[in-house]
């Protein structure tokens, strides 16, 4: 039985065996496999973090003619707020003007935490429907559902019949999962559960050889999409980009591709799986394409797929020349500064080894969480014998203070909204991600490196900052150990 | 009530909690609940509270027991003891606050047990019941400030005559909370009052401590804040004021006498700052006379709001600016019994008719609720009593709603998303000032 013949998707944590504890090194981590970290290790203290409701959101949010209902006590929804700043900044680039999310949230109360929250959901859903008549209506669940038992599935099917609007439920209840990438399974999940097949009386045309699935779950902006695009391309192939800003109405035309292609297999590979195993479509995820030598990695998988070889070498060839030119009057200012990594895991990895193209020598590097697909990755920074700290966290910035103090790095690269411990210490700091601007491919190379650049040359923001801005934790705390919070389960505290 | 909000101007309970506690000087929150709530409180702040995130603390520097199915089955209150006890040694912080989100409350776990047996030690730490489902950011925030009240501020035996508290403006929810609160404090200080905000960085713990020593609590909202200041005065016997929030040279006017006629304070005080604090006023709006003519700066206006500011908007633009406010919507969920309390605490000159006061949380159907007439046709070949020239003060989600009325736009209340504020303050004579400048400034941007 597949996956998706559930109500609801596996957890990253059941699927995969995915972790976000572990404090060591990368010779630590590229050894042993995924066993090596980390099973029952747990923190004695910790900071708050997201949920998968976020990035759920991030993608759910970009749809075009959809709704979304949030099913859940009122604050859950308003990180909407910043992703409509994405949504808006990504329709004008994508269609030429500004869109606001129209969302909605069933602001549960005591008493429906009493009497069950179904009712309320009911009586929303059929209201929005009379006066907003969305195409789509998705239905994001929460953590209050998830605890008191509503059932929203049965629900969305039994009053189907009598909604207008397409009906997408999605089950994000943050009690369940400490990896969040468990949201891109399910809002995948609920894609291929309900947005696969044509819709009865459209033609079908057959497969097409030319045309590939870009995947994007809201990572990439339009920079990024056009150059990855832009390669694409150039072997000569037609690109559908999904899901994110993709209209669900159009989203069957996906299993008319030859092959896709993921950008990172931490968003993709629950559903490239289905694809292949329901559609037949290959699918290409190894590789981040971010990097020099990475970049190329991902093309030729690509192009082994769908017989291009020769072509590829050409693309690479020619790319590679163009950018190294480029670079060269960037590259001195970078020659042996000691570079501080952390976002998500595959982007990280994928990170460092572009910085090292560059010139940078790796001092640490934290990621948000660990599985079997960034096996590969660590075994490529490792292979040179040398050596540095990991740290697995989903955030906890007080491991990463601790860990800043001590290995004073000339320069850092953060994650959106995790920038700041970094930046208040007086690390020139460059966001390693933030939709909107470029980062992938070789258009991302050269612009990430004038960033760099940029900031290395004057970095007297976060100067000043330092000297007038503490951070919030006890000098004590940085004299101890920076893992001595990380224990295993069941092991007294220290 | 309607089975479902559109586009709430607000978070849940413990979101206004949390921007509340993180305002606090040497304050550390702790929030029980999943690891989420941190995350959606720093992403709402970037999204929506004009480009500040975090405070001191900051964003996912938060301290949380990031509940997970294990707790929700056997209960968190193991990982809250854990988590209090391990806080202490790593964040720098005087006073923890334990905020609960959905999750612990939901499960039951009794928080007040572990922290009454941390208080018995000797750590100074309070709880508030702050899970989301109790309400929106503005119950967070007077939830807070009762456990302040309550648990914190100390008892004091004698009252200093001229010691005031003030609150009403909401940290997070009100992105000019900084600015406000120190334009307010100062304000009274040139009454030659002494005055705790709590939340701005001219205070202290020390002075919140003390704060029961106060003559006078003055709140400066119809709504916010209002039962916490009952519970002061049950505890620590302080009496209160509820004044408009006041914005501009009329209403700032009208507050100081407010304040000064509930302290007893003789007039000559008070109008010696009304007089000079007008005279300047007026000497650097008088240079604006010429163009305000000139280019026809006098508006229609479509004022969207808290109820803080929906008034204090309509009333600044209306008394002082001599635009028309036509309609003014307060997208605060508050029960039909309770409207016309707020009505009765605002301050305008002038008595508005009561059909241009609208209570609406839906974003959407704010423009559904306005006259169809207002919104400019193609074929304008007739005379028409149009809603032309206007300006739509409200939040960044009303862009597009100015866009169809083609009228002026300004982002003031939550969310804001496309203005960076850091002290800026609308409040008081200077705040009367700014706002001006950044209305005019919206006006003439294409110049």
């Amino acid at each position: 039985m597949s996956y998706f013949d559930r109500a609801t998707p596996p957890t990253r944590e059941s699927r995969l065996a995915s972790c976000i504890t572990y404090g060591g090194t990368i010779c630590g981590l590229a050894g042993k496999g995924r066993r090596s970290c980390l099973e029952n290790a747990e923190r004695s203290f910790s900071q708050g973090s997201i949920c998968l409701l976020l990035p759920a959101l991030g993608i759910i949010n970009s749809l075009p003619d959809t709704a979304v209902l949030i099913h859940g006590a009122v604050g859950c929804g308003t990180v909407t707020h910043s992703q409509n700043c994405i949504v808006r900044m990504g329709s004008a680039a994508r269609h030429g003007k500004a869109r606001d999310v129209l969302w909605f949230t069933t602001a549960l109360q005591e008493l429906d935490v009493v009497n069950g929250g179904e009712r309320r959901l009911e009586d929303a859903i059929r209201e929005i429907d009379r006066e907003h008549s969305p195409k789509f209506l998705v239905v994001v669940t929460t953590c209050i559902p998830g605890i008191i038992g509503d059932d929203v599935d049965t629900l969305v099917e039994r009053i189907a019949p009598e909604i207008k609007a397409r009906m997408l439920p999605v089950h994000c209840e943050g009690f369940k999962t400490s990896i969040w990438a468990t949201a891109y399974d399910a809002v995948y999940h609920t894609i291929g559960r309900n947005l696969l097949e044509p819709p009865e009386g459209e033609l079908t045309s057959g497969p097409n050889p030319r045309l590939v699935n870009l995947m994007n779950v809201s990572s990439m902006g339009r920079p990024d999409e056009l150059e990855l695009e832009r390669l694409l391309r150039a072997l000569g192939l037609e690109v559908n980009i999904f899901p994110v800003f993709a209209d669900p109405g159009g989203m069957h035309r996906a299993t008319r591709a030859a092959l896709s292609v993921s950008t990172c297999p931490t968003h993709d590979d629950y559903f490239l799986k289905h694809l292949r195993e329901r559609y037949g479509i290959p699918f290409s995820i190894r590789h981040m394409p971010i990097g020099i030598a990475n970049t190329a990695l991902w093309l030729r998988d690509i192009a082994s797929y769908l017989g291009l070889k020769d072509e590829v070498e050409r693309v690479i060839a020619r790319e590679t020349a163009h950018l190294q030119a480029a670079l060269e009057p960037l590259l001195p200012l970078f020659q042996g500064k000691r570079a501080f990594i952390a976002a998500g895991e595959m982007r990280a990895l994928a990170n460092g080894t572009l910085l090292r193209e560059l010139g940078f020598e790796i001092t640490g590097m934290r990621t948000f969480h660990h599985d079997e697909f960034a096996e590969g990755e660590y075994e490529k920074l490792a292979a040179d014998g040398s050596d540095f700290v990991v740290n697995i966290a989903d955030c906890q910035p007080f491991e990463e203070a601790n860990l800043l103090r001590r290995l004073k790095p000339d320069v850092f690269m953060g994650h959106v909204n995790a920038n700041s411990t970094a930046a208040r210490m007086g690390i020139p700091t460059v966001a390693i991600y933030q939709v909107g601007m470029h980062f992938v491919g070789y258009r991302g190379v050269y612009e990430l490196a004038r960033r760099l650049h940029r900031q290395i040359r004057n970095p007297s923001f976060n100067q000043r900052l330092a000297e007038h801005v503490r951070l919030c934790y006890r000098e004590e705390w940085y004299r101890r150990d920076p893992f001595s919070h990380i224990q295993r389960r069941g092991e007294d505290q220290l | 009530m309607s089975s479902y909000i559109e586009r709430p101007r607000f978070s849940c309970a413990l979101c206004g909690a949390l921007m509340a506690a993180a305002a606090l000087p040497d304050t550390i929150p702790i929030v029980h609940s999943v690891a989420g709530c941190v995350g959606n409180v720093a992403w709402t702040q970037q999204g929506g509270a004009a480009l500040q995130v975090g405070g001191p603390c900051g964003c996912l520097g938060i301290p949380g027991t990031n509940l997970r199915e294990r707790e929700v089955v056997f209960g968190g209150l193991d990982r809250l003891r854990e988590q209090i006890a391990n806080t202490v040694v790593v964040m720098e912080g005087r006073l923890f606050i334990v905020l609960t989100g959905c999750v612990s409350e939901v499960i039951g776990d009794d928080v007040d047990s572990v922290v009454r047996s941390y208080k018995w030690a000797g750590m100074d730490i309070i709880t508030a019941r702050t899970g989301g489902f109790r309400g929106n950011s503005y119950r967070g925030y007077e939830e807070l400030l009762k456990t302040l009240f309550r648990d914190y501020v100390r008892t004091a035996k004698r009252k200093s005559s001229r010691l005031v508290n003030l609150w009403g403006v909401v940290p997070g929810m009100d992105v000019f909370w900084r600015g406000n609160l120190e334009a307010m404090r100062r304000l009274l200080e040139s009454m030659r009052l002494e005055v705790n905000t709590f939340f701005t960085g001219e205070d202290s713990l020390e002075t919140l401590a003390c704060a029961a020593k106060a003559a006078l609590n003055v709140v400066v909202s119809p709504l916010y804040g209002v039962e916490a200041a009952e519970i002061f005065t049950e505890i620590h016997g302080t009496t209160y004021l509820v004044a408009p929030f006041p914005i501009g040279p009329t209403a700032t006017g009208r507050f100081l006498h407010m304040v000064a006629e509930a302290l007893h304070i003789g007039n000559e005080d008070v109008d010696r700052v009304i007089d000079r604090e007008s005279e300047r006023y007026y000497r650097y709006l008088s240079p604006l006379t010429d163009p305000w003519i000139d280019l026809d700066l006098q508006r229609y206006a479509l004022i969207i709001g808290d109820a803080n500011y929906a008034f204090a908007l309509a009333d600044f633009v209306a008394d002082d600016l001599g635009w028309l406010p036509e309609q003014v919507f307060v997208t605060d969920p508050v029960p039909e019994d309770q409207r016309e309390d707020i009505l009765g605490r605002r301050a305008g000159l002038r008595p508005e008719p009561e059909h241009r006061l609208v209570f609406e949380t839906d974003t959407s159907a704010i423009r559904h609720r306005l006259d169809p007439r207002w919104f400019p046709v193609e074929d304008g070949n007739d005379y028409r009593e149009s809603f032309s020239p206007a300006f739509v003060i409200g939040s960044s989600m009303d862009r597009e709603l100015a866009e169809s009325l083609r009228a002026g736009h300004l982002s003031v209340g939550f969310p804001v998303a496309n203005r960076a504020v850091l002290d800026r303050s609308y409040v008081g004579y200077s705040g009367g000032l700014r706002l001006v400048e950044d209305l005019v400034g919206a006006m003439v941007a294409a110049r």
